[in-house]
This record gives structure tokens, C-alpha cells and sequence, in this order.
């Protein structure tokens, strides 16, 4: 199997340019708001999408919820809700989808 | 005046329970990895050159999926503009760092660096020895965590242990607090529709990321704009 080694190495440039970049050329210079609030929207957006992609399940073209993520990431939004623990939400939330699993024996 | 021991012992206090929370980002990004049948090395490789959680876990989820090298890409280079605006917040603190050191310290930016970095900037001024030991700090819980993960990835059956539930609930767990203002809250409820219409229009397209992390971030800045000026 191929190793992602030509990937790791990309990656690794792409990110370290965006640091640096950062550190010694936006030095000094103010950022257009605008384009600061859009920098912060970002990240969130894609957290949004590649929950979605999960929940999602593709099968030859048509595609289907899968009730496991979905009830285990419904559980986890009202877990760090109310008890603002991280790590208690992520294990419980994996407790939820499991069960859900056996449960549909699926 | 601070002196090098003081400063390093308040820097390893600070940092210490955010390096737990990283771990735990670690320790699933090693898991993960292993499902894309990673070995060990490419792995851990992947956290010590590029040290970024986001994109490891995003690039591993689309690895998964088997989207292409370009929207990997592009991806990545999304989930990084927010690097220059921590870079360019940061820089004031980083300048009295000689410039080979500047560029070490500049690896070390992250999301938990630059709040931790930013903080002590406020209080101290600036301060590169502080921000040296918090990055160095992380980037050894973030190392340690993905071999780990790795490592309990590759001697258990992920499904049976629900370990691939662990990557949409981590994302749920760290995206729910993160909404508190309307235009957040805004773009992620566009961000949710548009993934989902474009998910049911063209199941398995990598572009369906990429349209949304471009397309719904624009909606929460028309929100942002609009309670502005109102």
C-alpha cells in the first residue's frame, strides 16, 4: 500500500508557510476587518461539513443517515452543553452511537 | 523583571490542561489514522512536520474518503488562513527572537498557542521564551498522543469500539462551544443546509468541503455586517 509520504511533506510546507507568513510579513500591518471575521467563520464551517459528510453514509450513489453518528452527535451537542466537560462528552457520545449500533444490530 | 526559571515554570503551568485537551485530539487523530491504514511511521511523521490538528484530522477524514491530492489541498490551505491572522496578532510578541528562532517559534502556532501566547503578550509584553515552552509543551503532548493512538488503533477494531464515532463526536464536542455569537451560529446553520443539499446533489464529491468552507462563512459576515450597522 502506498505510504503518504508525498502528501505529509505538502502538508507540512502548506502549514508551515501560512505560520510564517503570518509571524513575518503581517507584521505591523492592520488586516481589513472584514477579512479577519471571515478567517474566524471558516473553521466552523468545515466542523459543520465533515459532521454532515459523517452522517451521511454514500452506498453506490444513493445515500442514507447513519442513525448511529446521528444519535451519538445529538447526544454529545446536549452533553458539552450541559456539562461543558470535554472528554465525558466525547466518551458518552461514543457509548450512545454503540448502543444505537447493537441495537440496530448494524 | 521575570526571570528565565520564573517564566518557565508559569509557561508549563498554563499549558499544562491544554496539553491534556490536545492529547485527546491527539489520541483520535492516531485512531483515525490507523482506519486509513497508516502505518506508524506516516503517522507520527504527519504530527511532527505538520502539528496542526485540524488539518490532520480533516486531511485523514478526507484520505479516508479517498478525495484527491488538489482538494486536500485547497482544503488545507482554507483551514490555514487563520494561521496569518494568529501569526500576524503574534508577531509583536515574537520580534526580540533571533530570526532562526522566530522561524522555530512560528511552528508553533496554533489555535492554543496563539490564546495562551496572546494573553501573556497583554499582561508581560512580549515574551518568545513563554511562547517556546507553551508550543514546545503541546507539540510533545500532540506527538506522544498520536503514537498512542496509533498504537491502540492498530490492536483494536475501531467499529466494535466505536472509534470511528470518536472523529463526528469530537468535532460536535469542540464545534457546539464555539457558538455564542449570531453570525457563528449563522454560518454554521448555512454551512449545515449547503453541506447537506450538496451532499444529496453530489454524494462523494470532495468539492462539497471546500464550496461550503468558502461559500457559508459569507453568510455569517452579512449577519456580522448587518448587526453592525443596525
Amino acid at each position: 500500500m502506498a505510504e503518504p509520504w508525498v502528501l505529509i511533506i505538502v502538508l507540512c510546507i502548506v502549514t508551515f508557510l501560512s505560520r510564517l507568513i503570518g509571524v513575518e510579513m503581517m507584521a505591523g500591518r492592520v488586516l481589513n476587518p472584514t477579512l479577519r471575521l471571515y478567517f474566524n467563520f471558516v473553521p466552523i464551517a468545515i466542523m459543520v461539513a465533515l459532521i454532515v459528510d459523517q452522517i451521511f453514509i454514500t452506498d453506490n450513489g444513493s445515500s442514507s443517515i447513519s442513525l448511529p453518528i446521528l444519535g451519538g452527535s445529538i447526544v454529545a451537542a446536549l452533553m458539552i452543553k450541559v456539562t461543558r466537560s470535554f472528554l465525558l462528552t466525547v466518551v458518552i457520545g461514543i457509548l450512545v452511537g454503540l448502543g444505537i449500533r447493537y441495537w440496530l444490530h448494524i | 523583571m521575570l526571570t528565565n526559571q520564573q517564566t518557565v515554570r508559569t509557561a508549563l503551568l498554563e499549558a499544562l490542561p491544554l496539553a491534556l485537551a490536545i492529547a485527546a485530539y491527539g489520541l483520535s487523530y492516531g485512531v483515525l489514522a490507523t482506519q486509513a491504514h497508516w502505518s506508524l511511521w506516516s503517522t507520527i511523521l504527519m504530527s511532527l512536520l505538520v502539528f496542526s490538528g485540524s488539518v490532520q484530522l480533516v486531511i485523514v477524514a478526507m484520505f479516508i474518503s479517498g478525495a484527491a491530492l488538489p482538494s486536500m489541498l485547497i482544503t488545507a490551505v482554507l483551514l490555514n488562513l487563520r494561521n496569518l491572522l494568529y501569526g500576524a496578532a503574534l508577531a509583536d510578541n515574537l520580534a526580540p527572537a533571533s530570526r532562526k528562532y522566530r522561524w522555530l517559534l512560528a511552528f508553533g502556532v496554533s489555535d492554543e498557542s496563539f490564546v495562551l501566547g496572546n494573553i501573556r503578550y497583554q499582561k508581560y509584553g512580549a515574551d518568545p521564551l513563554y511562547f517556546g515552552v507553551v508550543a514546545g509543551t503541546f507539540y510533545s503532548a500532540w506527538v506522544v498522543a498520536s503514537y498512542i493512538g496509533a498504537y491502540l488503533g492498530d490492536l483494536i477494531d475501531p467499529v466494535r469500539w466505536g472509534l470511528d464515532l470518536a472523529f463526528p463526536i469530537t468535532f460536535v464536542a469542540l464545534l457546539i462551544p464555539a457558538l455564542t455569537q449570531k453570525p457563528i451560529i449563522a454560518t454554521a446553520i448555512t454551512a449545515l443546509g449547503m453541506a447537506s443539499l450538496l451532499h444529496h446533489m453530489m454524494p462523494n464529491s470532495e468539492f462539497n468541503l471546500i464550496l461550503t468552507g468558502i461559500i457559508a462563512p459569507l453568510v455569517g459576515l452579512y449577519i456580522a455586517r448587518r448587526s453592525h450597522h443596525g
